[in-house]
Formats: structure tokens, C-alpha cells, sequence
């Protein structure tokens, strides 16, 4: 439990009787890798709901670089330096690729790097590049396949420059090769640098995935849910070996 | 006075009720948003009118046959004109409105622009509980409550009409267990177009009837259906009984600012918006917001 | 510095303009209009074309909020009522001209966008297309109630001309309406009208992309509504009397039929629209009660051959996208202009597929 990047306490969410999210309390530090997992119906979308600000919390609090970000709306929350992924992409199906990406390139963080303001579409080409889908940047986005979808989603997450990446099911719905290529450019993302004209501050992620032989491979720590709350945190190696997390998982492969 | 504003908005609340039920059902189903929904009520009065009027038949036949031929029109329209379109939400608008307007021209042709009313169908008055009242109120009200008995026990007492009410509730859920969209579509528009028929024959005897009679209706019953909640037919029920005794009270209370129910109901529906977006009755999702 | 602005213009004209049959037709077609009066003085025909133009700046201002935007208004007479109510009410009181009636009255529409926008933040799809009928009605409601001051059912009358003659309105008003429309294009297209088209695609993925999303709707609002008051201005200046017709139902709906008509969320498509809707229905009139139905025949028809409306039927039959680079090409090119791929030869297929 490092520093106070962000910081969750007691952050709770109920719909009519579920209890979706109850009394959740983490923080991660600066740079760090999370892994956030848990069976279906965790709360693990929610949680991330809740502080990307789509989802108004019932009781608890957001905080960010020290900044109280609860019941702040979604933009404000990314113009501070959160982005983050849908679990089911959300394109603009009737815009182009390029025009997907132009749209985060327009926000306030991104065009707070003055030189480059006029530059939008470059930047947005920029960013399809890291992601690997440059080539098809004019086609509608409605033609896209699952897995440029989800390379679309995270093109438009970088483009806003975020210092804390959330990346909801990056593999979901990937082949192997495709995991593997987004599990490396998720990697070299979170090394940072320049990328064309994008610059990436190696932002720290939090990500949730059930495909966890591939998950345990690149975060540097997991975060488990169950039914609302955390069942337990630790590195990769103790929670394959945690016989609570089995059982909570049983029923499914682990690793 | 208060007996007569009793009266009248049981009425007008079930006139509206009875028309803003069909275009919240048509709605939940096919996510049509028909605009011709009051040009059928108009259609049924005017069809009376004339088969009475013009052709002499007597008046309870009359009825009949003027709410199956509206049934007819409307189920042949839909199958042929909007049923084509259903996915573009905008080309659904433009045909049920072009749809109202042809009906609205036809009687005008037919008619012309001369106000006309209908005899009641039992002439004469009674006293009831002190308030004096016609028979083709009180008739206008028994069909009222009967119909809405009987779409209500319809809608949760049968199989069809749980079938419906799942189809409005979700329509891609309803689709993957398996139940025939289009034909629960055509049941529905059916018995939407059917309700409108029957609201203007009922209350044909009692109005003035006009070739625009059908506009200021079709703008109350959208305010009823979304003040009430859209997908929730309780909700579009009582939707237009609010607005119906909004409008009922400020011409008795305030006759020298009759012109303004529109403005009233219309202020009210928004209010009510304003303080709770999903309506009354309607589903709220927090995430899709 | 002067030759090179001429050369450039030049080059633009025909890079940008011949190189499409459309948007030769359209050049063409404002030529045309602007050399009208040179061959016919005929009033009632310069007399429909003029209010033609004030519709198109109407119908193109509905694309731009709910074409564009997403925000399915069926209130949008509230822009245009208000406007040109508030343009007579000064010139008729204060005796202010046009010049300044019509700005300040597209002003009070701008306030009515975001009286509009207050529901328009809170509603979402039907709810708010639905809830923006009320503000006309309610809007009618007020003129009714100050009948001393709106002139009630009759109207406010007496205003001022635009302009001493009928050609020198019709100049005025279709040079407004080709700049209007230009600018309403040019902002369609800008990187605003980027942002726009997003919100109707996906608004929380908008927000979720950093942007303020309320204020971009609400800038909307208000420039759909400075461009509709525009157009309740000078009908206001043109017919000379204003009366609650301007607030009806019917004017709020007709343009929905005009846009989709003439193909939605692409401004010009509403413009066409209107440029051959209006006309016709002023035409019809000799048919007195045909007209209504044969109008409607037609819409319906239209629609049934051509669902994403008129201009992008035309588009299609007429140009061809290149596959690599997706620019529009005539359809008598073999090789794309900006990028030389080879076109696909042969009749344009992938419209008749769509027409039948």
C-alpha cells in the first residue's frame, strides 16, 4: 500500500437491493500495476464506475494526487489525469477510426500541450499507431472487429494522456496472438516515453481481466473482489497460491 | 363546481388515458413513436359522423363499424407503411406524421373545415349523488373504466399480454427468449390503434369535432407518456389523468384563462421532468446517463 | 500577396468545387439564384424563393441541434417564435431597424437555447424530444395572456421592410442564407462539430474522453438557436406580421420532414430539402386540397427509395468513395484524385442495393 496516488475508502454502491459495492478501501502508488479480479458480479465494473465518476458513489471517497475527486463529473475526473477503458468498447460506430481518437485529443489535458494543439489528427494518428490500428483509421467504426475495438478503446484512453490508466477487460475477446500483442503494448505504455508526437507518462493501471494467466504475467500487484468487498490483496504468486481466492473462483480455471 | 370538475376530468383523464396507454404500448414494443395515434381517434368520430349522419345507420352500429374500419386502417398502414421503416427512428416519425396529415386532408376533402357534432347515443340527463349528469357521460365513462379493466386484465392476466409487457420492458431480452417480435408488434399496434378508436367514439358525442382535432391530443398524450414514464403503462395512465385534471381545473376555476391548458399541462409535464428525467414510473439507468 | 489570394482561390474552386458533380450542382444552383432577378421580376416567384431561404436557415439550424447533436428538439419553433417576436416587438416600440432587430432578436433566441438546454442537460432521447414540446406551447400560452402587447390571435403588425423593393429582400435574404449556411457547415465540420457528432454517438464516452459535455451541448443549443432566430428575424422583417402561427406545432414538425427528406445530419441536405419541399408546396396550391396528399405522397415515396434522404441518394449515384483514402470521387474518374487507386468501374452498384 503505497503513497497516496489514489487513495479509496469506504466507497459503497448499492442498486435497490445489491449491494454492488460495499465499503472498498484501497490506494495505489504512483507507477504501480494493479490487477484487479474477482468472479462475475464482483463489483469489479462498478468499482471502476464509481471512480471514473459515470456511477455517483452512495457513501465513501475518490481521491487523487491528494485532490477529493468524489461526486466530481466524469471529464473533470479525466481532465485530472484518470482515463479509462469500457468493458464493452462504446465506440462512435458512424465516425471514423481517426475521429474516435481526435475526440479525447480535444480534451483539456491533451491540448494543454500547447505545440501541439493544431496537430489533433496527427496525435490521433499517433495514438491508433501505438495501438496498432493506423491502417484502418478512416474506415466508420461500426466495421471494426472485437479486438480493434478494444485496441480503439485504448487508443482513446492514451490519447488523453492519463497518469492513472483503468483498463476494463483489455483482453476480452482477443485471440492469443492478439493478448499477447496488447498485454506487450500495455507494457510499453507503462514504461512511458514519446510515441510519435503522444507522450506517455508511464501511468499507473489498474486492470481487470478474468484471463488471468495473462494478467498475473505483467501487474505488480491483485486486488481480489468478492460480492462487493475485498477478499484479500497480495502479489501475483500469493493470490494463485490463496485458498480463499480458489474457492471463490471454483468452478473456473485459476492460472 | 368541484362535481363538475369530478366529471369532466374522470373524462378528459380517460379519454387521454385510454389514448396515451396505446402510444406507450405501441412505444414499449416497437419503439414506434406514432404521431398518427389521435389522427385515429379523429378518424373513428368522423367515421361515425358520417355513417350516422350521411348513411342513416343507426348509431350503436355505427359505432361498431366505424371502430373496426379505423382497425382495419390502421393495421393495413402499419404492416404496409411503418412496419418497412421500423429501424430509423426519424423515417417512423415522418410516415406516422405525413400519415396524420393525409388523414387530416382526407377529411378535410370530405368534410371541410366546418365544426360538427355528433347526437348522443342516449340522449337525456340524471342525478347522480346530487350532481347532475347526461347519460352519454355517464356511458362515456362506464366504457372508459371497462376498457381499462379490460387492457389491464389483458396486459397481466394472459399469456399475450405478459408476452407484451416483456417486449416493452425489454425488447432485446424478450427477443432472446424467443418471442416473435413482429407478430406481438402487429397484436400490439392492433390493440393501440383499437383503444385510440374506441377513446374517439366515446367521446365523438360529446366534442366538437374538427380536421386539426387531432393535434392538441397527440401533444397531451406524449406529455402523459413521458411524464408517466415511458415502458410503464401504469404510469402513462396516470400521466394523462394529471394532466387531463390540470387542464379540467384551470378552465372551471379560471374559464377567462381556458386558453392557457395547453400551456398549463405542458408546464406541469416538464416540472415533473425536471425534478425526476425518468418519468413517474419509467426505469432509471445511471450508468447510460 | 493579392495574385497568390486569387490563385489560391482559384485552385481551391477547382480542387474542392468541380472536382465533385455535387458541389457543382450546388454552385451552379446559387449562381442561378443570384442571377434570377436579371430574367424574371415575377413577385410571387422571388416572393418564394425569399421565404424559402429563411426556411432553409431554419431547417438547417434543427440539423445542426438534432442531426448533428443528437438532440432530437420537436420544440424548435420556440427558437424562431421567440426571435421573431422579440425583432417586431423592438422595431414596432423602440422603432429600431432590422439591422439591429434582427441580431438582437436571434439574442433572445440564444436565451431560449438555453432555456432549452435546461431540459436538454436532464433528458435523454425521447424523454427530451418529447418534454421540448411543451416550450412553444407554454411560450403560446404567454402571447396569449399579454394580447395588448403580442396583439393575441392576430398578431403584431406594421413592421418595418427590410427593404424598399422585392428584389432588394430577395438579395439581402438569399446572400444571408448562402452565409449562414456556409457557416453552419463550416461548423459541422470544424473540430466542434467533431465533438458534436460524437455526443450523438455516444455522450458518456465523451465525457469519458474528458470533455465537458454540458457545455458543448449547451453551445448547441445556443447556436442552433442564434441560426433559427436569424431565420425568425427576417421572416419577421419579411411578412411584415407576426402572429402565434410562429409558435404552432406544425412549424416545429415540418422541419423534421424537410431534414429527413433532404437527408439529416449533414446541413446541406436539409437546405435542399427545403429548396425543393417549399417551392412545390407553393406550387400545389392550384390543387387547393390535392396538395396536403400529393406532399405527402411524395415525402413517403421519397423515403421508401431513398432512406437516408435525398442529397445522400444523389451523392451516391453521383460520386464514388475511394477504398484506400475514402475521398469522394466523380463517377467518371477511374483513379482516385488524391491517391490514384483504381476505382471500382461499372454503375455505381451499392445504390441500387440500397433502393430496393
Amino acid at each position: 500500500m503505497a503513497g497516496d496516488f489514489l487513495v479509496v475508502q469506504n466507497l459503497s454502491k448499492r442498486f435497490g437491493g445489491l449491494h454492488a459495492v460495499k465499503d472498498v478501501s484501497f490506494s495505489i502508488g504512483r507507477h504501480e500495476m494493479v490487477g484487479l479480479i474477482g468472479p462475475n458480479g464482483a463489483g469489479k465494473t462498478t468499482l471502476v464506475r464509481l471512480i471514473l465518476g459515470i456511477l455517483k458513489p452512495d457513501a465513501g471517497r475518490v481521491s487523487f494526487k491528494g485532490e477529493n475527486l468524489t461526486g466530481k463529473k466524469t471529464w473533470d475526473i479525466v481532465a485530472h489525469g484518470i482515463a479509462g477503458t469500457f468493458q464493452n468498447a462504446r465506440p462512435f460506430p458512424h465516425l471514423p477510426i481517426i475521429a474516435n481518437v481526435m475526440v479525447p485529443c480535444l480534451g483539456p489535458r491533451a491540448s494543454k500541450r500547447g505545440e501541439w494543439v493544431k496537430r489533433v489528427e496527427a496525435r490521433a494518428m499517433d495514438a491508433l499507431e501505438f495501438a496498432g490500428i493506423a491502417d484502418l483509421a478512416k474506415e466508420p467504426a461500426s466495421r471494426l472487429s472485437q479486438g480493434d475495438l478494444k485496441r480503439l478503446e485504448v487508443a482513446r484512453a492514451i490519447a488523453c494522456e492519463p497518469e492513472l490508466l483503468i483498463l476494463d477487460e483489455p483482453f476480452g475477446g482477443l485471440n492469443p496472438t492478439e493478448t499477447s500483442l496488447m498485454a506487450k503494448s500495455i507494457r510499453r505504455l507503462h514504461k512511458g516515453g514519446r510515441f510519435g508526437r503522444l507522450h506517455s507518462e508511464g501511468p499507473a493501471m489498474i486492470i481487470i481481466e478474468h484471463k488471468l494467466s495473462e494478467l498475473m504475467k505483467i501487474v505488480d500487484r491483485v486486488i481480489v473482489l468478492n460480492f462487493g468487498q475485498i477478499l484479500t490483496t497480495g502479489t501475483p504468486a500469493e493470490i494463485v497460491n490463496n485458498q480463499q481466492v480458489i474457492e471463490a473462483y471454483i468452478g473456473k480455471e485459476v492460472v | 363546481m368541484w362535481e363538475q370538475i369530478l366529471v369532466n376530468g374522470l373524462i378528459s383523464g380517460g379519454k387521454y388515458a385510454l389514448l396515451a396507454m396505446g402510444f406507450a404500448l405501441i412505444y414499449g414494443v416497437a419503439r414506434i413513436m406514432n404521431l398518427s395515434h389521435t389522427a385515429y381517434y379523429m378518424l373513428a368520430a368522423y367515421l361515425i359522423y358520417y355513417l350516422n349522419q350521411s348513411l342513416a345507420v343507426p348509431l350503436p352500429l355505427a359505432y361498431l363499424l366505424a371502430i373496426l374500419v379505423v382497425l382495419v386502417i390502421g393495421v393495413t398502414t402499419y404492416h404496409y407503411l411503418v412496419a418497412p421503416v421500423r429501424e430509423q427512428f426519424t423515417a417512423v416519425l415522418i410516415v406516422t406524421l405525413v400519415m396524420a396529415i393525409v388523414v387530416q386532408e382526407i377529411i378535410f376533402i370530405f368534410f371541410g373545415g366546418h365544426f360538427r357534432s355528433l347526437p348522443p347515443l342516449i340522449p337525456g340527463t340524471t342525478t347522480l349523488a346530487g350532481i347532475k349528469i347526461t347519460y352519454q357521460h355517464l356511458l362515456t365513462l362506464a366504457t372508459v373504466l371497462v376498457t381499462l379493466t379490460g387492457i389491464w386484465l389483458l396486459l397481466f392476466k394472459t399469456r399475450l399480454g405478459i408476452a407484451i409487457r416483456a417486449m416493452a420492458m425489454d425488447r432485446e431480452v424478450a427477443n432472446l427468449m424467443g418471442m416473435p417480435e413482429s407478430r406481438i408488434a402487429l397484436v400490439t399496434v392492433a390493440i393501440s390503434v383499437g383503444l385510440a378508436a374506441i377513446s374517439g367514439a366515446m367521446v365523438a358525442p360529446l366534442l366538437i369535432l374538427d380536421p386539426l382535432m387531432w393535434m392538441h391530443p397527440l401533444v397531451v398524450v406524449m406529455a402523459a407518456v413521458i411524464l408517466g414514464g415511458l415502458g410503464s403503462i401504469k404510469g402513462s395512465i396516470l400521466g394523462a389523468f394529471i394532466l387531463a385534471f390540470a387542464e379540467i381545473m384551470l378552465v372551471f376555476t379560471l374559464p377567462k384563462l381556458a386558453y392557457l391548458r395547453g400551456s398549463v399541462s405542458m408546464a406541469v409535464m416538464l416540472a415533473v421532468l425536471l425534478i425526476r428525467p425518468e418519468g413517474l414510473f419509467g426505469i432509471f439507468m445511471e450508468g447510460e446517463r | 500577396m493579392f495574385p497568390y489570394l486569387i490563385r489560391k482561390l482559384f485552385r481551391d474552386f477547382q480542387g474542392e468545387i468541380l472536382a465533385l458533380p455535387t458541389r457543382t450542382i450546388v454552385f451552379l444552383a446559387c449562381i442561378g439564384l443570384l442571377i434570377l432577378p436579371l430574367f424574371t421580376k415575377n413577385p410571387y416567384l422571388l416572393r418564394v424563393l425569399t421565404l424559402t431561404g429563411i426556411f432553409a436557415i431554419y431547417a438547417a439550424s434543427w440539423d445542426l441541434l438534432a442531426g448533428i447533436t443528437g438532440q432530437v428538439s420537436f420544440g424548435h419553433a420556440l427558437f424562431f417564435g421567440v426571435a421573431a417576436y422579440t425583432s417586431a416587438l423592438l422595431n414596432l416600440h423602440l422603432g429600431l431597424p432590422p439591422v439591429l432587430t434582427i441580431p438582437l432578436g436571434a439574442l433572445a433566441a440564444v436565451v431560449a437555447g438555453l432555456v432549452l438546454g435546461l431540459p436538454g442537460l436532464r433528458l435523454k432521447g425521447p424523454y427530451f424530444s418529447l418534454a421540448s414540446l411543451a416550450l412553444p406551447t407554454i411560450m403560446m400560452g404567454l402571447v396569449f395572456t399579454f394580447p395588448q402587447f403580442t396583439g393575441g390571435e392576430l398578431g403584431i403588425s406594421g413592421i418595418t421592410r427590410l427593404s424598399t423593393s422585392r428584389i432588394g429582400e430577395y438579395y439581402i435574404i438569399l446572400i444571408m442564407t448562402m452565409g449562414l449556411a456556409l457557416a453552419m457547415w463550416k461548423m459541422a465540420t470544424s473540430k466542434t462539430g467533431l465533438i458534436f457528432h460524437a455526443i450523438r454517438e455516444d455522450e458518456i464516452a465523451v465525457r469519458a474522453s474528458g470533455l465537458n459535455t454540458s457545455r458543448y451541448k449547451m453551445l448547441a443549443f445556443c447556436t442552433s438557436g442564434l441560426f433559427a432566430g436569424l431565420a425568425g428575424g427576417l421572416y419577421a422583417h419579411f411578412m411584415r406580421v407576426v402572429g402565434p402561427s410562429t409558435l404552432e406545432i406544425v412549424m416545429s414538425l415540418q422541419i423534421v420532414v424537410w431534414t429527413i427528406f433532404g437527408g439529416i445530419a449533414t446541413i446541406y441536405g436539409p437546405i435542399i430539402g427545403v429548396f425543393i419541399l417549399f417551392p412545390m408546396m407553393e406550387y400545389l396550391r392550384v390543387v387547393a386540397e390535392l396538395r396536403m396528399l400529393i406532399f405527402a405522397a411524395i415525402v413517403v415515396i421519397t423515403l421508401r427509395l431513398m432512406p437516408e434522404g435525398l442529397t445522400t441518394w444523389v451523392q451516391d449515384l453521383l460520386e464514388r468513395e475511394c477504398p484506400r483514402c475514402k475521398e469522394r470521387n466523380a463517377f467518371t474518374r477511374a483513379n482516385c484524385r488524391v491517391c490514384g487507386t483504381g476505382l471500382d468501374p461499372g454503375p455505381n452498384t451499392n445504390i441500387w442495393k440500397r433502393g430496393a
